[in-house]
């Protein structure tokens, strides 16, 4: 058992305690003969309090689920017959034809790197960037400059991408681009950037980056003001370096919560952020053969022929593979380090 | 927290998802209707926006149609891709706007999401019927009617539109009525060497306006047949070995090489802000004031026309409305009475068209209509959106530059005499098991189509390698099909009745 879990176990049943305790009191008629210490009262406040979520989930991931059946049918909808007759009665069985227009594509082994490459670099430095700045951001000691870099760096995460994609054409545009303007200053010929495919891995990950950082950081950085600062102390005392607090205290505190999210990024490898991939390269030809990821792949094939068998099929197998590699991950770091796992 | 509220909250939880489950389970409701008067559901295309007066706009209208023919409509607007959720997920419409570029005729056609009415408007509204002739042919589908054709420019006119100010006056050049794409060069060199850090043609991400319309496009924009008499089945050809549309991919890129176009042409959305531009392109009708009003452009404009009137089975399909499969009969009559009012009474399409006389239009003395400040501002619609342009009166942009009251007869005099007719019109490809083709083969265009129709990248280079993905990923055996299903379209041509036939074969 971990601790974590340990201490919701005793939690538990404090509470429950508690709750025979105030059951004996209560004398109200007509109130509900419960088994005793079946949930306790705080945990029903609890409940409450997450209610709200559990009916999102319920309304928008539980009850749409049947929805994986287009993936299996050529989807033949009758006008002015109700959506699940239409899927389940009139649409005849396609087996994995479906999947067949994804194997089309010459390209797919060219899509299928393009997203793992970017999504390998967006976990690992998604995780190393805002872990980074966490630690220091809590080294400054001015509330006032402190608050004022996590605004600036939360900021840019709700930009849309569509309001990104301009920013950054704004800085590459071959005429009026500011990046190019710099470059005729010192009389250098400017670069048509929206047909020079070799830059764009990295204006994308830095685009990625800049966008998710900030929002990202949050996370760690309530981790990092979580740990009890004698422990700091301490270290000072004995003479530890900076550098010594943060391999000795800071990392080892920030494990767990840097494994749940590496876990949860790993569950999301097929998939990439429509956004960054389509509207920040403007759609340009030329660059397709770094920015074409999965999801960009099936809106361009989809976009005009509205077939929602082909779209679900591709969900269903990016969710398919994003739940084995879950698994897969999880089980690996439960080996590792059994308290960072996830379940 | 008591017991008694967190049973309540249970409760609403459940009585919320209610809605949820009923509208799963039974889909749309239908609107009842009262006396004898039939309401239909009629969704049309969004252009931009919807308009802000269309309910005292519809009052009006509905009351004139419900003492005219006994039916009112509620008029919808939804965006492409709305209508495209509509029609997979069976919700229930009278009529929906159908074409060959927005919520695709042949494809729902095919499937069978429109009413046949091949009968039932020769039978019911004769007159809608007698109207639309001779056009009906671009709505068959195995010889089978399954829409309305707006009468609108059926066909195309590809034209340039000059700053005449700056060519004529300036320059003292002559911008002749007609010209060949060609034609163009000079007047691009002359603004370039005036100008050198401008770009005197204008050219978005979605190409010169129709510069695809002297093709048949049996899958937009994908695999074509150039218009011909023969059109013999061999004709169908993936659209990089059209050699015409070659040529003019070679043309744009020579343009790009030497500056009449953006540099970042293939990622520009729109030029619509920069009204310097001296050269646009335009499609349209001979006659049309939309494109000339110098009150709008801070200059004169002239239109010069390079090519057509193309008349495809994908320009005849510009706007079609479609009625419901799930209709009965005498909703589908309502529907096509309706149309017929549309097409036949000047007055009442005007109101759809043009909004309300008095506070959104006005009639000048020639019977021509002018827009209004207010309706410009609050009912500003294309007409075809509504109803078929022909049928409405003309739109003049200012007092002073009237329109001809009559211009749509000498438009569809024009495509009579000198209009380029396709061939193939009638023949709609059945995509039925080659979706998964298609869909990758749109993929791929859509890599290079960009860059190729603005001029970005140089045909020569990129085409053998668009041709050589296509044919990985099965361009082949999708012409087969086409080619197998045009020839067998052809033989029925000859040995059956040419058109539409009366059975339902």
């Amino acid at each position: 058992m971990t601790e974590t879990e340990k201490m919701r176990d005793e939690r538990g049943s404090n509470a429950a305690a508690e709750d025979i305790k105030a059951g004996g009191e209560q004398t109200e008629p007509g109130s509900l003969n419960r088994p005793s210490g079946y949930t306790g009262k705080r945990n029903r406040i609890f409940m409450l309090m997450s209610l709200p979520a559990i009916v999102w989930y319920l309304c928008f991931c539980y009850l749409p689920m049947f929805g994986i059946l287009f993936a299996f049918k050529h989807f033949t909808p009758k006008p002015g017959e109700f959506l699940l007759k239409n899927l389940f009665i009139n649409s005849p069985w396609a087996g994995l034809d479906n999947f067949s227009f994804l194997l089309r594509s010459s390209d797919m082994s060219g899509i299928i790197w393009n997203t793992l490459f970017y999504n390998f670099f967006f976990i690992i430095l998604g995780i190393a960037i805002p872990v980074f700045i966490a630690i220091f951001l809590t080294e400054i000691h001015s509330v006032k400059f402190k608050g004022f870099i996590q605004m600036v760096m939360v900021l840019p995460y709700f930009l849309s991408w569509v309001i990104v994609g301009y920013l950054v054409y704004a800085f590459l545009a071959t005429n009026e681009g500011q990046v190019n303007h710099l470059m005729r200053i010192f009389v250098m010929e400017g670069i048509q950037w929206y047909q020079s495919p070799g830059y764009w891995r990295v204006i994308l990950i830095i685009t990625e980056l800049w966008k998710s950082t900030g929002y990202a950081m949050i996370i760690y950085l309530c981790a990092v003001t979580a740990i009890d600062r004698s422990l700091y102390e301490g270290a000072v005392l004995d003479g530890a370096t900076f550098l010594q607090r943060v391999r000795y205290i800071t990392l080892p505190h920030l494990r767990p919560t840097i494994c749940t999210v590496f876990i949860l990024r790993i569950g999301t490898i097929l998939n990439s952020d429509f956004g960054l991939f389509y509207q920040v390269p403007l759609d340009s030809g030329s660059l397709q053969s770094v920015t074409q990821t999965l999801d960009v792949y099936v809106y361009k094939a989809l976009m005009q022929q509205a077939n929602f068998s082909f779209s679900a099929a591709t969900s269903f197998l990016q969710s398919i593979v994003g739940f084995v590699l879950l698994m897969v991950t999880n089980r690996i770091i439960k080996a590792i380090d059994s308290e960072s796992s996830l379940f | 927290m008591s017991e008694r509220l967190f049973k309540k909250t249970g409760m609403r939880f459940l009585m919320a998802l209610i809605p949820v489950f009923s509208v799963l389970f039974t889909g749309c409701g239908k609107k009842e209707e009262a006396d004898g008067v039939i309401n239909l559901r009629f969704v049309t295309y969004q252009a931009v926006d919807v308009p802000l007066d269309i309910k005292e706009v519809m009052e009006k209208a509905n009351a004139i149609s419900q003492e005219k023919i006994g039916v009112t409509v509620d008029l919808e607007f939804q965006p492409g891709d709305k209508i495209n959720l509509m029609m997979a997920s069976g919700e229930y419409y009278d009529m929906v706007y159908t074409s060959s570029w927005i919520n695709n005729y042949d494809k729902n056609a095919s499937a069978g999401l429109y009413y046949d009415i091949t009968d039932l408007v020769k039978e019911k509204t004769p007159e809608l019927y007698e109207y639309v002739d001779p056009y009906w042919d671009c709505a068959a589908v195995n010889g089978r009617i399954y829409g309305v054709p707006l009468l609108k420019d059926m066909g195309a006119e590809e034209m340039f539109r000059l700053n005449a100010d700056y060519f004529e006056g300036e320059k003292g050049m002559v911008i002749p009525e007609r010209m060949t794409i060609r034609d163009i060069e000079p007047f691009l060199e002359v603004y370039k060497k005036d100008f050198p850090d401008k770009f005197p043609l204008e050219m978005t991400k979605s190409g010169p306006g129709g510069y695809l319309n002297f093709l048949e496009r049996i899958v937009n924009p994908i695999v074509v047949v150039p218009f011909g008499d023969g059109q013999e089945a061999e004709e169908v050809v993936p659209f990089y070995e059209c050699e015409e549309l070659v040529e003019k991919f070679r043309l744009f890129h020579k343009w790009y090489k030497a500056g009449y176009i953006h540099p970042d042409a293939a990622t520009i959305e729109s030029t619509a802000s920069d009204k310097s531009i001296p050269v646009r392109f335009g499609v349209a009708w001979k006659g049309y004031q939309g494109y000339s009003n110098p009150e709008e452009w801070g200059f004169n404009v002239k239109i010069s026309t390079f090519e057509g009137p193309f008349l495809s089975r994908s320009s005849g399909q510009g706007a079609m409305f479609g009625v419901s499969a799930a209709c009965d009969e005498k909703h589908a009559e309502a529907c096509l009475k309706y149309m017929e009012l549309l097409s036949t009474d000047k007055k009442f399409r005007d109101i759809l068209a043009y909004g309300i006389e008095g506070k959104h239009f006005e009639y000048l003395e020639n019977g021509t209509v002018l827009r209004t400040p207010a309706g410009r501002d609050r009912y500003y619609l294309m007409l075809y959106q509504t109803g078929p342009s022909a049928a409405a009166s003309v739109e003049s942009v200012s007092r002073s530059f009237l329109a001809d009251p009559d211009q749509w007869k000498g438009v569809f005099e024009e495509y009579e005499t000198e209009g380029i007719h396709s061939a193939l019109n009638g023949f709609s490809y059945d995509q039925t098991g080659k979706e998964d083709i298609i869909a990758a083969l749109q993929a791929i265009y859509s890599d290079y189509g960009a860059e190729l129709r603005t001029g970005t990248s140089d045909p020569d280079v990129v085409l053998p390698e668009i041709k050589r993905r296509m044919e990985a990923a099965g361009m082949d055996e999708l012409l087969q099909d086409i080619r197998s299903q045009l020839s067998e379209w052809n033989r029925s041509k000859e040995t059956g009745e040419k058109g539409i036939s009366n059975d339902g074969n």
